[in-house]
């Protein structure tokens, strides 16, 4: 049997900051597991940058300033003991990477250069150019093979085998040979990202983002918190909902509707199309509720028009977004408007961390970091460029939590693990033999068409109540569900059949946290409760399986300085 | 109503086949997009990876018609407006094949860590406070990072087709100068040194890198840079850096190449000597003059010129 001191899952930032962290320590065997190709993965498209007081821009910028951006920008729910220690050890770790090797865009005296993002009081967005998370990802990968990390590449994370509340390992399946094996492990960090696919085309996240350390964290009995948080982008292309970034309307772009009118008149009359993320977004799925948008259904849209800013300013500060116009929407937006919608971006929620300093869950030995942990620091809201810190801080930080507590664990029994793997292949061998019954991608985009219509933007009771038993159906249908591939040999229809039932396990609890958040924060919009809640809500929500069933409990939010305020901007 | 043909190139582990599916053409769609569809309508068994369909993430690459392109990227339309309705689709060449369009990865890395690829930071730097790097230095690395290890110059590579024991894929010499032009790290050698070993100058200057390269990089120029800095840093002892020497100092004399004393600069006289029934050759139709072996060629009419430019380039190089 394969074992491990410490073994990380997900190669995103924050899994191979992790591994790298764990290797540095020294006489430990560490490995990395990911499901694919180690560089493919969501961290690899931020473009935007990453957040830290470096103070290069801006010299009067300051750690409470960045502390106090990102409280208020969580709307108040993320902890702030775990913001301070994040924001302090932001910088730190930026220089480190530096260091690493990341290639950072510099200012004129060699320094890392930093610009301004939206929601923060200065510039403090540390890029390269308009691929940051590209080169970080690179760079870590680069760090991994230099100092030996061993990589289990193409191998999927089935679930965690957990005997009394302590880790024994985990069940994997190794896609290129189709063998499921269990795996024993001191100590896991979870590092799978996301769960953005649940909304299917309309999510910026890739098609890996599948919410499965989430899932099997769940399942393992770890709670999951505050996953109702879902932000979402306004402005994603409509067929793929590829991410257009904010220098659409930054820039002074217009938004149509079909009967060529500014609608954003009607939502934000002094702010237009600069009015904040979620005015904006409500704004364009109000304008399709109401018939005024192109196309029907998942495939409406509205437009971006920049023409009026003519081919200079387009050339030269729009060419990002251009190429992706061109590329992924085929119109030029120098002789069309672009067809965009909301996207999905970001899973506020997840892994419930119960101590910060180490990215600790509630069982000993399993660790969390990066989009797949909730911690919380990103409360009901992200900041644009706090999530590369994020991974780059919490990484770092899971990876020697997981260190010190391989150093204390001893291996555990096998029998567990041999039990859950022999599990694993009964449901390989019966999943892929099914001749008869609805296909993953049917269940796939009826999921995504109820998350999206019911349980997106705009959110009220009576949709959500539906939305639940829908998905209640689909997870029924989902036991009879056909593969549709027999092969061991690199079966991704069987990856793609294992990932959409952690996509409806994490959609259920999504919903059910919804419901009862009957209150508007955040990313969390209801027109049935259109404000926010401090005196019953300022609690983190936190969603755990008993025997089956999802069980709904609170937790208060960590209040150190910073008493709630109305967010405004 | 329309439909839209692909002849895929299927592996099973075992055996090679082809096979083919068709569905209705969409306006504005992408080759991914197709194959997407024939998984979730016509066949789950179709096995191709993807990730980011941003092109990105560079899981996605396949050939074609023979081409290398990102599936997620390549516009369904601009296809089979080149190639027609039917298109041809296989996975990448050079590539060890894993399942249909899934190909091996691994070997590919293992060869690549042996440029060290990562930074050799310069003394001066601390993990605790950085680096620094000038705007411009910044500038020479932003190309070479914007590699995505798709794998799509190795799959066009002629070079590699013919012969990859001695060669590297081009994305490798990439990364190579990525390090080398980087003025945070001092390990130039380092990285070159396994270059100069391995292909360096036996590329062949097909630039299918270059054409092929959805992101920009252009491995064909890394490896005219990386072999300037060898010689630069004196690395003159081997055929490449001897024959490219041979060449600049013919220009310099007399303007042109004059190719008996270029072999023997480039090889020495004995082996020279071994291809005597060549010259032979060459000297019965005309093509050498033996004279020059040891006259060299009378100076063109316009050295000045040639010289004048030839210093010109040097002084832009600095
Ligand atoms: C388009 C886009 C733009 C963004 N821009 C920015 C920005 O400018 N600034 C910013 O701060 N943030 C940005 N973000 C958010 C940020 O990039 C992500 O939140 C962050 O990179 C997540 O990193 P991660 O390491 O947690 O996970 P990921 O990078 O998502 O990595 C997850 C890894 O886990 C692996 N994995 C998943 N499931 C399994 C399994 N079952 N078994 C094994 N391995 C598994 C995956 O293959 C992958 O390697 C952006 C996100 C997107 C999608
Ligand atoms: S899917 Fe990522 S490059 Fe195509």
């Amino acid at each position: 049997m394969l074992k491990f001191d410490v073994l990380v899952i997900g190669s995103g930032g924050a899994g191979m900051r992790a591994a790298l962290e764990a290797g540095r320590q020294g006489n430990l065997s560490v490995a990395l597991m990911t499901k694919m190709f180690p560089t493919r993965s969501a961290t690899g498209m931020a473009q935007g940058g990453i957040n830290g007081v470096l103070r290069n821009a801006d010299p009067n910028d300051s750690l409470e300033k960045h502390i106090f951006d990102t409280v208020k920008g969580s709307d108040f729910l993320g902890d702030q003991d775990a913001i301070e220690f994040f924001c302090n050890y932001a910088p730190e770790c930026i220089n480190e990477i530096d260091y690493f090797g990341v290639p950072f865009s510099r200012d004129a005296q060699g320094r890392i250069a930093q610009r301004n993002f939206g929601g923060q009081s200065s510039p403090r967005t540390c890029y390269s150019a308009d691929k940051t998370g590209h080169v970080i990802l690179h760079t870590m990968f680069e760090q991994c093979l230099k100092h030996g990390v061993k990589i289990l590449k193409e191998m999927q994370l089935l679930d965690l085998v957990v005997d009394q509340g302590e880790l024994q390992g985990i069940v994997a399946l190794d896609i290129q040979s189709g063998e499921i094996m269990p795996v024993m492990a001191k100590a896991v960090v979870i590092a799978t990202g996301g769960a953005g696919r649940m909304y299917w085309f309309r999510t910026t996240n890739p098609f890996t983002s599948t919410g499965d350390g989430m899932a099997a964290a769940f399942r393992a009995g770890i709670p999951l918190k505050d996953p109702e948080m879902v932000q979402f982008h306004p402005t994603g292309l409509a067929s793929t909902g590829i991410l257009m970034s904010e220098a659409v309307r930054g820039e002074g772009g217009y938004l149509i509707n079909k009967d060529g009118e500014r609608f954003m008149q009607r939502y934000a009359p002094e702010k237009m199309e600069l009015a904040t993320r979620d005015v904006v977004a409500k704004g364009i799925e109000t304008e399709i509720k109401e018939g005024r948008g192109f196309g029907e259904g998942v495939n409406a849209y509205v437009l971006a028009d920049l023409r009026h800013l003519g081919k200079e300013t387009i050339l030269e500060k729009l060419h990002g977004i251009r190429d992706l116009a061109i590329s992924f929407e085929h119109v030029d937006p120098l002789s069309e408007p672009i067809p965009i919608r909301p996207t999905c971006h970001y899973s506020m929620g997840g892994i419930d961390v119960i101590d910060h300093t180490r990215c600790a869950t509630a069982i000993t030995g399993v660790f969390a970091a990066g989009e797949a942990s909730c911690i919380s620091i990103h409360g009901a809201n992200r900041l644009g460029g706090n999530s590369l810190a994020d991974i780059m801080v919490f990484g770092k930080f899971a990876g020697r939590g997981a260190t010190e507590c391989a150093r204390q664990r001893q291996f555990g029994g096998q029998t567990k693990l041999a039990e859950a793997a022999k599990l694993w292949q009964d449901r390989f061998n019966q999943a892929v033999s099914r001749q008869e019954g609805v296909t993953v991608a049917s269940l796939r985009n009826r999921l995504a068409d109820i998350m999206w219509n019911n349980v997106g933007i705009f959110r009220n009771e009576a949709d959500m109540l539906a939305a639940q038993k829908v998905i209640d159906g689909l997870i029924a249908e989902y036991q009879t569900c056909k593969v549709g591939d027999s092969s061991k040999l690199f079966n991704t229809a069987f990856v793609n059949y294992v990932e959409m039932g952690n996509l409806l396990t994490i959609a259920k609890a999504v919903v059910l946290g919804a419901i009862h958040r009957q209150e508007s924060r955040g990313c969390h919009l209801r027109d049935d409760y259109t404000e926010r809640d401090d005196r019953n809500f300022l609690q983190h929500t936190l969603v755990t399986l008993e025997s089956g069933q999802y069980k709904l409990s609170y937790r208060p939010v960590v209040i150190t300085k910073y008493q709630p305020a109305e967010r405004r901007y | 109503m329309r439909q839209i043909t692909y002849k895929i190139q299927r592996f099973d582990g075992t055996k090679s086949f082809t096979q083919e599916y068709s569905f209705a053409h969409e306006p504005g769609k992408t080759i991914l997009w197709g194959l997407q569809k024939i998984k979730d309508t016509l066949d789950a068994s179709l096995t191709f990876v993807a990730a980011c369909r941003s092109a990105v993430c560079g899981a996605c690459a396949v050939r074609v018609n023979g081409h290398a392109m990102l599936a997620c990227e390549a516009a369904l339309d601009d296809v089979v407006e080149r190639f027609g309705d039917t298109l041809i689709i296989a996975p990448l060449g050079n590539f060890k094949v894993i399942r249909d369009l899934v190909v091996d990865w691994e070997p590919k890395i293992e060869r690549m860590k042996e440029v060290k690829p990562w930074l050799i930071p310069q003394d001066e730097f601390t993990a605790a406070s950085g680096c620094r790097q000038s705007p411009a230095e910044f500038k020479k690395i932003n190309t070479q990072t914007n590699c995505i290890l798709c794998g799509s110059c190795a799959s066009e590579c002629n070079k590699l087709s013919a012969d990859g024991s001695d060669f590297y894929e081009p994305f490798i010499y990439s990364k190579a100068q990525k390090f080398v032009a980087d003025s945070r790290d001092k390990g130039d050698w380092e990285h070159l040194k396994p270059a100069v070993e391995r292909g360096l100058w036996k590329c062949v200057h097909c630039q299918e890198c270059i054409t092929k390269c959805p992101k920009h990089v252009e491995p064909a120029e890394d490896i005219a840079k990386l072999r300037q800095t060898s010689i630069r840093l004196g690395v003159t002892d081997n055929l490449g850096a001897r024959h490219a020497l041979a060449f600049v100092a013919d220009l310099a004399e007399s303007g042109r190449l004059n190719e008996v004393k270029m072999a023997m600069r480039t090889e020495g006289i004995l082996r020279t000597a071994a291809r005597l029934p060549f010259a032979l050759r060459l000297l019965r139709k005309g093509k050498i003059n033996p004279l020059h072996a040891l006259t060299g060629n009378a100076p063109v009419k316009g050295i000045e010129q040639v010289r004048a430019i030839m210093k010109a380039v040097k002084e832009a190089e600095k």
